[in-house]
């Protein structure tokens, strides 16, 4: 078991990959649930679309070096596009995310095509590459990483207000739009440092998941937050041993960071069926606690 | 414009007929989707679909008969979970939606990656390949499209009244679960039908995005019916020339057209004086949440 | 501190308006300190419109609203919104005890954390509702007429110099409702003006020193008994009374 959980991680580029993928699980913990009691997954998930074409850009024009950058520019543009959008109340908003994040990709999708050979550029900017990460990337990751924390934890008391009751926030005097617009820019950065190890696809994932496994699990802030990035970095610690051993122990080639987004999802699986099954072997109503 | 004068093709003939079934459906279900909110519902349905087209293709079967029984799974599974039920356990809709969303995904990538050629099959099911959509295809778009149809006008009064007031449908005594596994069941039949034309990650654009538009223009649901499908099939069309024109991805081509459609009404809308842009007030608790039962 | 004698809500001949049309127009009157006004009117008079001027959320479009001498939107911090609890999420992972200390973030300011005093200002107000045995509770868990207690006592942490409630009362059961009103008259024995919409006329008698009548336009502001009468009640409403002696008046719609 040991051997399982350890052993991979001898090799440089399997260790670098678990250093990435650890610091992205507790950022992720972290932002998600901020995401989680916003509500914002949808604006999230349109987020990391709208990222794609950044990306594809930014390689377009220097390689490998462009596409934090690239990504960097669009996801900021994204947020701040989105939430003075919010603001009009003409369509819902719903819609216009769905339209809006589609197109964005598709400018993705249409430039890669007139590249040629796409198919597998189009691949590792959708799905990531952790286990070719390089100590640059770490770097940015953890700088994110450090910014969004200093975020939280400065200011964590205004966001949670911003979070719970907008509106009482407003009418205490605090600028609501410019919390929404520091929150999105947030989440728009977590994104960014998401997209080198797991891929516009799956950062929704790292950052969902945990929270909401974490949510099911406990009713206190303080709790969930620990339990998700707790969860996020065993997520991906697990992810890696899994994908390594089905590759290098069975033969079977499984994408690095869909099964850390499996492994999370597995656990998000599981503790809803544990509640289920303990709820059904306690007939008496449980006590509201 | 070279679509004209490639019809002569058998290939541009198909694709051509494809994306016209396609909008109409796509529009007719898309009404459905933007008056109760389904957006990211649907979102989640096109990316949870897309294992099953990886299984379906590493099976051997036909892609839309693969999607199409992983997506009546799919449905039965955020059914199951976003039961009135859910809100009680702390399961917020939205945060759910998303999970399946992402391991669906994830599930469709980890499967195609442990096959060779990786890269390009799953290119065609993320972004759609219409060019090379087969007659057999055709035949399953149009049957699904009659059958999705026929179940919107049969259903018409009730989706209305569910869309406006879910209390008021579940208060008149009408089977509110059951209609709601249905609507379900459209959405993913018109997602799975959509995966040739846009593939997955942008089939909810083809869905939500003719309909989004005519809301900006109609104010009753028959006309805006009748301007999603318009502009879905213009959309379809428009976005094949484009893309026979300038050599780019038929898929990004049809999407951008509906982005383009729907941009330039927003913008044309916004515009126009004499609109009170009136904020909906703080306890109107059923504003902007889903108008889904679950 | 409260200012002392102070007239902390003047209304100078306010008009509202909303997208070009006028919704509420020629308020005038003044809520003073250690005083309770009740906003009375049917629905859409405009009481929750007037409610968002006061707090500066809402321009005035002709004449003034002065809160503590100051415009509304300068004002905000000394004045403390109980709005209904039943627009909040009642999943959200927070406890009945943050809910009443965010009472204190503005105070605290950006970037610090709550101190000793506010913590010690948060249950003072959480007892004033008679909640402190609720205090590590989720806050969703409680019933409503104790979440807007939970509200106020959010709003009685802030130590304000006015307080303004949206229809507090509103599907509230007695025992909540009781603890409402004896902490609000706390609060005005304190010297706080306190400015309180609802839509129960035998509170606003016997509750208020003053009421202000609403339809899309004053009927009248005043102390009850003379602002409460069937003529006025009435015009505002709109609709035929039934007079029950000099005890008290039914009103119905013609």
């Amino acid at each position: 078991m040991i051997d399982f959980l350890v052993a991979p991680f001898d090799r440089p580029y399997m260790a670098r990959a678990l250093v990435e993928a650890g610091i992205l699980g507790a950022l992720c913990g972290a932002v998600g649930v901020y995401i989680l009691l916003r509500r914002l997954a949808f604006l999230t998930d349109a987020i990391t679309h709208t990222v794609f074409p950044g990306v594809v850009v930014g390689f377009l024009v220097s390689g490998r070096a462009g596409i934090v950058p690239g990504a960097l520019v669009c996801a900021v543009v994204a947020a701040a596009l989105f939430t003075t959008g919010a603001a009009t109340r003409r369509v819902n908003e719903d819609a216009t995310l769905a339209v809006l994040l589609t197109a964005f990709f598709a400018v993705g999708v249409v430039l890669v095509s007139r590249q040629r050979s796409y198919t597998a550029d189009l691949t590792a900017f959708l799905f990531g590459h952790v286990l070719t990460i390089n100590v640059t990337d770490i770097v940015v990751t953890a700088v994110v990483a450090a910014l969004a924390g200093l975020t939280l934890l400065g200011l964590g008391k205004e966001l949670l207000l911003h979070a719970f009751d907008r509106q009482w926030a407003r009418s205490v005097g605090y600028r609501v739009t410019l919390l929404d617009l520091l929150g999105n820019m947030m989440i728009a950065l977590v994104v960014v440092a998401a997209v080198q190890a797991v891929g516009t696809v799956l950062v929704i994932a790292m950052l969902v998941v945990p929270a909401a496994t974490a949510r099911l699990l406990s009713d206190r802030l303080g709790l969930i937050v620990a339990v998700a990035m707790g969860i996020g970095i065993l997520g991906s610690w697990l992810g890696l041993c899994v994908s390594y051993e089905a590759s290098v122990g069975h033969d079977v080639r499984l994408a690095a960071g869909a099964t850390i987004v499996l492994v999370l999802v597995a656990g998000y699986a599981l503790v809803l069926l544990g509640q289920a099954v303990r709820r059904a072997t306690q007939p008496t109503a449980e006590a509201q606690r | 414009m070279t679509l004209f004068t490639s019809l002569g093709d058998g290939y541009v003939r198909r694709a051509l007929i494809e994306v016209v079934i396609v909008g109409v459906l796509c529009g007719a279900v898309g009404v459905q989707v933007v008056l109760r909110r389904l957006s990211f519902l649907t979102t989640a349905l096109t990316h949870a679909t897309f294992p099953g087209v990886v299984i379906a293709s590493l099976l051997g079967l036909g892609l839309v008969l693969g999607a199409g029984l992983f997506g009546v799974l799919v449905v039965a599974v955020v059914a199951g979970l976003t039961g009135p039920r859910g809100r009680e356990r702390g399961r917020e809709a939205s945060s759910v939606i998303a999970v399946v969303l992402s391991g669906g995904f994830a599930l469709g990538m980890a499967l195609q990656s442990t096959q060779d050629g990786f890269s390009r099959d799953l290119t065609a099911f993320l972004v759609g390949s219409v060019l090379t959509v087969q007659p057999g295809d055709i035949v399953v778009s149009a049957v699904t499209a009659l059958i999705v149809l026929g179940v919107l006008v049969a259903l018409r009064k009730e989706l209305l009244l569910g869309a406006f007031d879910p209390d008021g449908l579940a208060a008149a005594g009408y089977p509110t679960r059951r209609l709601d596994l249905a609507l379900l069941l459209v959405i993913e039949a018109t997602v799975v039908t959509s995966l040739p034309a846009v593939g997955t990650i942008m089939a909810v654009a083809l869905i939500a995005g003719p309909a989004a538009t005519a809301r900006l223009w109609c104010e009753r649901t028959a006309p805006m019916t009748a301007v999603a499908i318009g502009i879905g099939v213009a959309s379809g069309v428009i976005g094949l020339a484009v893309s026979d024109q300038w050599n780019i991805a038929a898929g990004g081509a049809i999407v951008l057209t509906v982005a383009a459609f729907f941009v330039v009404s927003l913008a044309v809308r916004s515009l126009s004086p004499g609109e009170a842009r009136v904020r909906p007030s703080a306890r109107q608790k059923s504003a902007g949440r889903p108008t889904y039962s679950g | 501190m409260p200012p002392p004698d102070d007239a902390s809500i003047i209304f100078d001949h306010a008009s509202i308006s909303y997208g070009g049309s006028p919704v509420l127009e020629q308020v005038h009157g003044t809520v003073r300190g250690g005083e309770i006004v009740a906003l009375v009117g049917p629905n859409g008079a405009g009481k929750s419109t007037l409610i968002k001027a006061v707090l500066g959320l809402v321009p005035v479009a002709s004449g003034s609203i002065t809160v503590l001498g100051r415009r509304p939107a300068e004002a905000r911090r000394e004045v403390a919104y109980v709005p209904q609890a039943d627009a909040l999420d009642p999943d959200f992972p927070i406890s009945v005890a943050q809910v009443v200390l965010m009472g204190r973030y503005r105070r605290i300011g950006w970037l610090r954390r709550p101190g000793r005093s506010d913590r010690a200002a948060a249950e003072a107000a959480l007892a004033a509702v008679g909640l402190e045995h609720r205090a590590a509770d989720r806050f969703g868990r409680l019933s409503g007429g104790q979440r807007q207690r939970v509200l106020l006592a959010r709003a009685i942490a802030m130590q304000p110099a006015a307080l303004v409630l949206d229809e507090p009362f509103n599907g509230v059961d007695a025992v909540s409702q009781e603890a409402l009103l004896d902490a609000i008259r706390a609060l005005v024995a304190g010297g706080a003006a306190v400015l309180v919409s609802t839509h129960d006329l035998g509170l606003a008698q016997l509750t208020c020193d003053g009421v202000c009548l609403l339809n899309r336009r004053q009927f009248g502001f005043g102390p009850p008994g003379d602002v409460l009468t069937p003529e006025f009640l009435r015009a505002a409403y709109g609709g035929a009374a039934l007079e029950l002696g000099d005890r008290g008046l039914i009103l119905a719609r013609s």
